[in-house]
């Protein structure tokens, strides 16, 4: 029996979550126990698994290998493949925000809050978002919610600073496992900004009352602060007040590149010509052969193919650098319930590293799950030549990962490889020639099928990686 | 009240900022407990005052 601990989870000493042959499990203690009996006699508990938006959670009777001490064991359901706000876009963001605020109120209704607003306590199974923390729901208390300032600074400021300023939130994300701070984004929003909904409460207002109390040793800190504004009269009635209020704003939030992109994504989503026709084909029956796990598909652009994908396998990440383009797929995908297809932003060139504590806390975009077949379509080139990788290394990654490839090259002499090459010194790429990168891939991987699409500057391998 | 050791820290401004935001009946308790800040600290001070000048009373009395 192989246990081991999550990395992530050492905030909230009453729960712990491990794992045990590839069963997620949690281990509780002292009042998260009391905590959880109360949360599984609720009826929006109930509710929420059974439509998926609360992972599915049941107690284990005699759980071996337990954490010492520990008191009672949950299993929750496994999430296909953990992503992070930071490869999230505009519209999963804001979505995973609103189901945060709807459970929370929810529990209100019921006699429970929550001790946190973090955004990790979400994650995506497909394009549905699930709400994964089950110990942040305990008995209500009075006073506000301890969670407002977590909230605001890893789910709204993001959203605000998308919306408002038309800036992207993933890289802050990245870069600050807790977000954006109230200073930081009261200093960057405009005086023009302050009439816009949420920013002069929760902006401004939060900002300044920040800088007056926080951090200063004043009023005896944020444990007593909630105590003293329960003693005042802060009822749970209040509390919904400010969570409906905070519901208002972000479900009230646009990114405007998004809009209009996802205006035209959904007139423009036909797929007719006679190439795209074959490469469907050739993908579809790349993979047909067998029932696949996990598939990548890496430059998906709108996940024409990583739908095909989905049709031969358990679960897909579909993965593309631009955030318009994904955030109309998740859209797309949301409309449908689609829970097998996993869209996430993320540059491949600039891939997720681990970060938090010892850069473990939340690991890197590939310890987290190893792909069973990968598909790479009209992608090499940018790689290539836009990012100036050389082939070799390219070939190396994708071996590295020891999954089937259903790979793409575009020549030179391609439309889209002369845009690209445009924009670089003559003579820059003088290995990036299709009988170079067909030897390269030949001594990686076993070529299993090819075919060259009518243009005759593109060409489609179906490999599996060489031992 | 229960008491339960949260193992976030909620920030003191932000725990009175999302009182404020819950609008007036929210600004109204957060007010009532400054209130009551300011007035415990008034008696505190007047408590700690008070002994002090029991204290010198008995010394002023044998003086007189």
């Amino acid at each position: 029996m192989s246990t081991s601990v999550e990395p992530a989870s050492f905030r909230d000493p009453s729960s712990t979550v491990y794992y045990q042959d590839g069963a997620v499990l949690r281990s509780l203690v002292g009042d998260a126990v009391r905590d959880w009996e109360l949360l599984a006699k609720t009826r929006f508990f109930a509710r929420r698994q059974a439509d998926g938006s609360i992972v599915r959670t049941e107690p284990v009777e005699d759980a071996e290998g337990a954490p010492e001490g520990s008191q009672v064991v949950l299993r929750h359901d496994r999430v296909p493949f953990i992503s992070y706000p930071y490869e999230w876009t505009f519209a999963q963001l804001r979505d995973a925000a609103l189901l945060h605020l709807d459970v929370m109120l929810e529990a209100l209704e019921e006699g429970m809050t929550m001790k946190d607003g973090y955004s990790y306590n979400l994650q995506f199974v497909g394009a549905r978002p699930t709400f994964i923390d089950t110990p942040s729901f305990e008995k209500t208390s009075g006073g506000p919610w301890a969670g407002y300032k977590q909230f605001c600074q890893t789910l709204l400021y993001p959203l605000i600073l998308q919306a408002y300023k038309d800036v992207t939130f993933r890289p802050w994300l990245r870069g600050a496992i807790n977000g954006i701070e109230p200073r930081q984004i009261a200093n960057l929003v405009s005086a023009r900004d302050i009439v816009r909904p949420g920013v002069l409460k929760h902006v401004t207002l939060h900002s300044a009352m920040d800088k007056s109390f926080s951090g200063k040793g004043k009023c005896g800190g944020s444990q007593s602060t909630k105590e003293e504004l329960a003693r005042a009269g802060f009822s749970d009635e209040l509390t919904k007040a400010t969570v409906k209020g905070l519901r208002k704003v972000v479900a009230g939030l646009k990114w405007k590149a998004a809009d209009s992109h996802w205006a035209t994504y959904q007139q423009t989503s036909t797929y007719s010509d006679d190439e795209r026709v074959r490469k469907a084909a050739f993908v579809r029956a790349a993979l047909a052969d067998q029932q696949h796990g996990l598939v990548w598909d890496l430059g998906c652009n709108d996940g024409t193919y990583s739908r095909i994908a989905a049709e031969t396998s358990d679960y897909v990440l579909a993965v593309d650098g631009d955030e318009v383009t994904i955030d109309s797929l998740y859209r797309a995908l949301r409309a449908e319930g689609n829970t097998a297809i996993l869209p996430l932003v993320m540059d491949l060139v600039d891939q997720s590293p681990g970060i938090g504590w010892r850069n473990t806390e939340r690991p890197a975009f590939a310890e987290r799950g190893k792909p069973d077949a990968v598909l790479c379509l009209a992608l090499v080139h940018h790689l290539a030549i836009t990012a100036s990788l050389p082939l070799p290394a390219i070939l190396d990654w994708f071996h590295s990962l020891r999954a089937r490839l259903v790979i793409e090259f575009v020549a030179p002499d391609d439309p889209m490889g002369k845009v690209l090459l445009a924009n670089k010194p003559a003579g820059l790429f003088p290995d990036y020639r299709a009988s170079v990168f067909e030897v390269l891939l030949e001594e990686r991987f076993e070529i299993q099928r090819q075919e060259a699409l009518p243009s005759g500057t593109r060409t489609l391998y179906s490999a599996v990686p060489r031992a | 009240m229960r008491t339960t050791i949260a193992y976030l820290d909620a920030g003191t401004g932000s725990m009175i900022a999302s009182a404020v935001v819950a609008g007036t009946a929210g600004a109204a308790v957060a007010a009532k407990m400054g209130w009551r800040r300011v007035s415990g600290a008034f008696k505190k001070t007047a408590a700690t005052d008070a002994p002090q000048v029991t204290e010198t009373q008995p010394a002023d009395r044998s003086d007189a």
